[in-house]
């Protein structure tokens, strides 16, 4: 395949996983959570959004209004059930990614026992078209799916950059305890942003169930890639996430091409191992102290 | 073995409470609780030894009941080793699967291609997953807390997806071994004999640990890294070769168990809630103490055989270790022997820090 192809290719999954990485990153970010639940919440919506296809045949993007909106409360539910208790304990980040693992695992389990292990996929139109531009083709799956992903994250950017509650948010990232002081209610902050990035998650899991057949087990290749892709851009910087996604994806894209599909999460799994010895901060991120 | 401990108890218990002092409460009768607590050693192990002997008579199923002992036995040999970085040293690892994997796997393409037992095979097995263990430790050990972590999720994945693709080890067909000779009546004994080894071994190493100079390193490494740094401790260095002992029997417990099942899968060994297991029984147990990974072992074991037998063999028992560990970690922090020791009320048999 020619470089182009490829690139066009990598660009069009980049942007998915970066809104994907987005939401996990903001996690982090505002809350110092490492969501290890996250790919479990997005396989939950992906099976949403099957449903609602077989059930209603509602188009996977249109279902968006329906995922993002329900992942949305269960964010700032699960938020307040379980994150103020352990608030302040002395380990509180390894805390966070041992009680999401614990749910990760929740997730799955009753994922498999209502849908089965069996593959899932959505199938709108179309999945089966692409379009040519020259000798470039472009899957109108993904192309739609990568449009989609580029509103969100211009949309979170809005809101992060230009809405009294994204400057709060972006305030309580900076510095917590600087935040209350200036008379942010980080609590309510730090729920409406779980909520946000679950709703980020919503949408992740509605637009992947037409880009990839799917079983609740996945979810942990869906993490490893996520924290690839974060911890090359640093942990907690949304920016470091995107370029990250970018580049990772164009480099899946290029191994795909030349070993075989086989070996493609390869290429996250050994980049994360090659940043993590040269450089333990990612490219953006201020080394983690903790 | 009564000889060292002995030893260790009079010189090295001082200098751990000196440094602890403030955190763990003293203990009254120290004389009275070390006398009790080796005889209560001895019982276990004797217990450990004569079971298949003890069960032959009160079991009709004698077959399962050893099973079950294997089992436990692994679990305490598992969760006692990941309890050596991930309690001690305080570096959740969610990545140990990777050694329970290279034990199996090292001993089996022994026995299928040199036709060695992986009864005798078991210390090179332990020390095939302790290199594997530096070399790994080297790398993901460069991060902290939850970059570490995730770090050891991707080493995981990376040595599955190797594993799923290596011809030469079956990929992800499997790899088949031959039967062990003996009738099936007898044929869990053998199994339990090496596993308990396993498990004795794993406590011993974990007890000498917490014991010394070294392990005390960790705990400070665990407490707070910089500081340990500053206080001359090489904790570059002490991490490593922690997560690199925590693998040994580890990896003697996947080569028992891989022998046990005959068929070597990649899945069954790289599976995530092996992973998950181990942590979950370290922590309701008690992280960082020595006979909390063993409580938990057995507990979690208890509990699973119950809730395979309720529910049958179904994906309900992840969402049960999923709940458990949540609902320890919320409520239960310290774990059972943490939370007792705190509140002093931890009977001298089971204080073995």
């Amino acid at each position: 395949m020619n470089w182009v192809q490829l690139l066009v290719l990598g660009l069009l999954l980049g942007s998915v996983y970066a809104m994907m990485a987005s939401g996990l990153t903001l996690l982090f970010g505002v809350m110092r959570v490492v969501n290890l639940a996250h790919a479990a919440f997005i396989l939950i919506a992906s099976y949403i959004t099957y449903l609602l296809f077989e059930n209603l045949t509602l188009d996977p993007i249109v279902s968006l209004v329906i995922t993002m909106p329900l992942m949305f409360g269960l964010g700032v539910i699960i938020y307040l059930v379980l994150f103020p208790r352990i608030e302040g304990s002395a380990r509180y980040v390894e805390m966070t990614v041992l009680l999401t693992f614990g749910l990760a695992l929740v997730v799955e389990g009753l994922l498999t026992f209502v849908f089965t292990g069996t593959f899932r996929s959505v199938r709108p139109a179309y999945v089966s078209t692409s379009i040519h531009v020259g000798d470039i083709f472009i899957p109108s799956n993904q192309l739609y799916a990568s449009a989609v992903s580029f509103a969100l994250l211009i949309g979170l950017w809005v809101l992060l950059r230009f809405t009294k509650t994204g400057t709060a948010i972006r305030a309580t990232m900076q510095n917590r305890g600087a935040a209350q002081i200036v008379g942010v209610n980080v609590r309510r902050i730090s729920a409406f942003a779980f909520g946000t990035g679950m709703a980020l998650a919503g949408a992740a899991g509605s637009l992947l169930s037409f880009l990839f057949p799917f079983f609740p087990g996945k979810h942990w290749q869906w993490i490893a890639l996520l924290l690839s892709l974060i911890v090359l851009g640093g942990m907690g910087s949304i920016k470091g996430a995107v370029i990250g996604a970018l580049l990772l994806a164009i480099a899946s894209a290029v191994v795909t091409d030349t070993f075989g599909p086989t070996w493609s999460p390869i290429t996250f799994y050994l980049t994360l191992f090659l940043i993590l010895l040269v450089r333990p901060q990612g490219l953006f991120g201020a080394k983690l102290r903790l | 073995m009564t000889h060292e401990t002995e030893k260790l108890d009079t010189t090295d218990i001082p200098v751990v409470d000196q440094v602890d002092a403030d955190v763990v409460p003293q203990r009254p009768d120290r004389a009275e609780g070390v006398i009790s607590r080796r005889v209560a050693l001895g019982l276990v192990v004797a217990l450990i030894l004569l079971f298949p002997v003890i069960a032959i008579p009160v079991f009709s199923s004698y077959a399962y009941v050893m099973q079950i002992g294997m089992l436990t036995l692994m679990w305490i040999s598992m969760s006692s080793s990941w309890n050596i970085i991930g309690g001690f040293a305080g570096y959740i690892s969610l990545g140990h699967g990777v050694f329970y994997a290279i034990g199996g796997y090292s001993a089996g393409l022994a026995l299928a291609h040199w036709g060695i037992s992986p009864f005798l095979f078991l210390p090179v097995a332990g020390l095939a997953a302790m290199a594997v263990g530096l070399l790994a430790g080297l790398i993901t050990l460069r991060t902290r807390g939850p970059a570490f972590i995730v770090a050891t999720i991707a080493m995981l994945f990376l040595f599955l997806l190797w594993f799923d693709n290596w011809e030469f080890i079956g990929a992800s067909s499997g790899l088949d071994l031959p039967l062990v000779d003996i009738p099936v009546r007898w044929l869990k004994v053998p199994f339990y004999y090496a596993m308990a080894l396993s498990a004795i071994g794993a406590v011993y190493l974990s007890y000498r640990i917490a014991h010394s100079k070294f392990g005390l390193g960790l705990r400070a490494i665990s407490e707070d890294e910089t500081k340990a740094e500053v206080a001359g401790i090489n904790t570059r260095w002490y991490k490593v070769i922690a997560f690199s002992l925590s693998a040994y029997f580890i990896g003697t417990a996947g080569a028992v168990y891989g022998y046990s099942l005959t068929h070597l899968r990649p899945l069954t060994f790289f599976a995530i809630a092996v992973a998950a297991r181990m942590v979950l029984m370290s922590i309701i147990g008690g992280r960082g103490t020595v006979a909390g990974p063993v409580v938990g072992a057995i507990l979690i074991v208890g509990v699973n055989e119950f809730s395979v037998r309720q529910f049958g063999q179904t994906e309900l028992n992840i969402v049960v270790t999923g709940a458990i560990l949540v609902a320890a970690l919320l409520f239960f922090p310290q774990g059972i022997v943490g939370s007792l020791r705190k509140s002093g009320r931890l009977p001298a048999f089971l204080d073995w820090d």
